[in-house]
């Protein structure tokens, strides 16, 4: 008692992690709508996922721009005076804009219903740069040294993996009755979401066995509210009860496949959410 | 530093040629008047609710030998500091010759990546409304009073510390005040895991204050009515 702490406030708020959430979504349809040009069963979702993603990316964008304290300044990362290539935001936001772009010639081409080699090479390019949407925002959280959990090599693939996972379940929810593309999105469902699962676990455990500020943010992310949130609902609501659904019969079956789907989109919400504002607690108090 | 030792080019602790600013704190001599945070606050109209330099303490040891342990905090201007590598555009950066870590205020975006980047929450976002600056919703922190320290001055906080437990100086000029009392004491740098190689160098600091709290675990009542009663009233 008596003690005199300054009381600092976090870095980036829960609209940071909305934004990670539509920006996941948004990848993880991209994956599916190239995956149609590979996996026929996914044919009918082209168009939808396409336009869908491209919806999201304008979403995304007003979230990103809308969080900064400067918005109008929004096109000082985008000015080659400016840019700084050791910071992944800068990467970032290239990323997006190329994506943009290459969404844009994607929706023209479906448009115009070309079904040529050439759209398919812009569908890869589209895919490849929906790729690099979940890559840097992992790698946004990665590069802070001084947070535990941010600070592991395995966030940029966990966001590949919550991307992908995000992605089949808006698609499940999307290709509704149709059976074809349901039983490549349930396997794309299940094994994305067991991946989650994995790479949680693996971050779980070596944060436990961590230094103090490690062990600090394991006790923050797995008690009280944040630990009904990551644990409860991120890990047990939103990972472990859909693979468990997915993997009994009632999974295949359209009611079990968008009750996973809806599971997977509400858990991956609440662990980007918990993702973010978990490790920035302990240093407030610092 | 010896050239075998430096990693990273940034780096000027130990380059010949160059100024290299550093301050040393000795808390032996803090009495906790918080006339280095009075004196900050005027030089710079910093608003309420955010601090470039502060003074926290913790009462220490159990009655009747209890004390209260002092730690000044303030921006590292470390010698590879995180938050320029993680600007986007650019806005902070490291003065090479002094190493002065500041802020382009025109051009930060607002992003908070430096502060996310900081492992000493040196940085801020300054409010949307000031009373005598137009600099507001930048990220903001302490410069080591570069406007003073290029007129052959030292800090607001170093010129006012009555006990003299801060100072200030060219840590690679080996005839300086900084240069001596670092060789000369055992010292200190907060947080030196991270690798950012501070320049804020403490003498006699105590672990309860420099090392993550056990708060964590265990948070009085009443730090959390503080915290709550410091968010509804300063929206930052």
């Amino acid at each position: 008692m008596g003690d005199y702490v300054w009381f600092h406030d976090v870095s980036w708020h829960a609209s940071y992690a909305i934004y990670f959430f539509v920006i996941g979504i948004c990848s993880g349809l991209a994956f599916l709508s190239y995956g149609s040009w590979i996996t026929p069963a996914l044919r009918p979702l082209r168009e939808k996922a396409a336009y869908l993603s491209f919806a999201l990316l304008a979403v995304g964008g007003v979230l990103l721009i809308a969080d900064l304290s400067q918005p109008m300044r929004f096109l000082n990362v985008l000015n080659p005076a400016y840019l700084n290539f050791t910071s992944p935001l800068a990467w970032g936001s290239l990323n997006i804009v190329a994506f943009g772009i290459a969404s844009v010639l994607y929706l023209m081409a479906l448009k115009k219903g070309d079904e040529t080699p050439r759209t398919k090479l812009i569908a890869t390019v589209t895919a490849l740069l929906a790729l690099g949407l979940p890559v840097y925002t992992g790698y946004d959280l990665t590069v802070h040294q001084s947070r535990p959990i941010w600070n592991t090599p395995v966030m940029p693939v966990l966001f590949v993996a919550l991307a992908i996972a995000s992605g089949s379940a808006v698609g499940s929810l999307v290709a509704g009755g149709n059976e074809a593309a349901r039983k490549v999105l349930h396997q794309y469902l299940l094994w994305s979401t067991a991946a989650v699962g994995v790479i949680l676990v693996s971050i779980l455990g070596t944060t436990n066995y961590g230094g103090a500020a490690s062990e600090l943010t394991f006790v923050i992310l797995t008690t009280g509210t944040m630990g009904l949130i990551f644990v409860g609902i991120g890990i047990l609501a939103g990972t472990a009860a859909p693979v468990a659904l997915l993997l009994a019969p009632v999974g295949h079956k359209q009611s079990g496949l968008m009750l996973s789907a809806l599971l997977v989109l509400v858990g991956s919400a609440a662990l980007r959410y918990a993702l973010l504002m978990g490790p920035q607690q302990l240093q407030t108090l610092y | 530093m010896s050239e075998e030792q430096r990693v990273s080019s940034i780096e000027t602790r130990g380059v010949a040629g160059k100024k290299r600013y550093a301050m040393v704190v000795d808390t032996r001599r803090c009495i906790g008047c918080m006339a280095c945070q009075v004196a900050c606050k005027a030089e710079y109209d910093t608003p309420l609710g955010v601090n470039r330099t502060w003074v926290p303490y913790k009462v220490v040891g159990k009655y009747p030998t209890v004390k209260k342990q002092f730690l000044p905090r303030l921006c590292n201007h470390c010698d590879d500091p995180p938050c320029v590598r993680n600007c986007p555009v650019d806005a902070t950066y490291k003065v090479e010759d002094g190493g002065f870590v500041l802020q382009r205020y025109e051009r930060c975006i607002g992003c908070r990546s430096c502060m996310a980047a900081c492992p000493y929450n040196a940085r801020f976002m300054l409010p949307a409304h000031r009373t005598y600056s137009s600099i507001t919703r930048v990220v903001d922190k302490c410069t080591f009073c570069f406007h003073r320290v290029t007129q052959n001055m030292v800090p607001a906080c170093v010129q006012t510390c009555v006990g003299r437990s801060r100072v200030f100086g060219d840590i690679n000029d080996p005839n300086s005040e900084v240069s001596y009392l670092v060789a000369r004491n055992p010292t200190q740098v907060l947080r030196p895991e991270e690798g950012t190689k501070p320049q804020v160098y403490y003498i006699g600091a105590d672990r309860n204050a420099t090392e993550f709290g056990r708060d964590a675990y265990h948070k009085p009542d009443v730090m959390e009515l503080d915290r709550s009663a410091f968010k509804r009233n300063f929206k930052i």
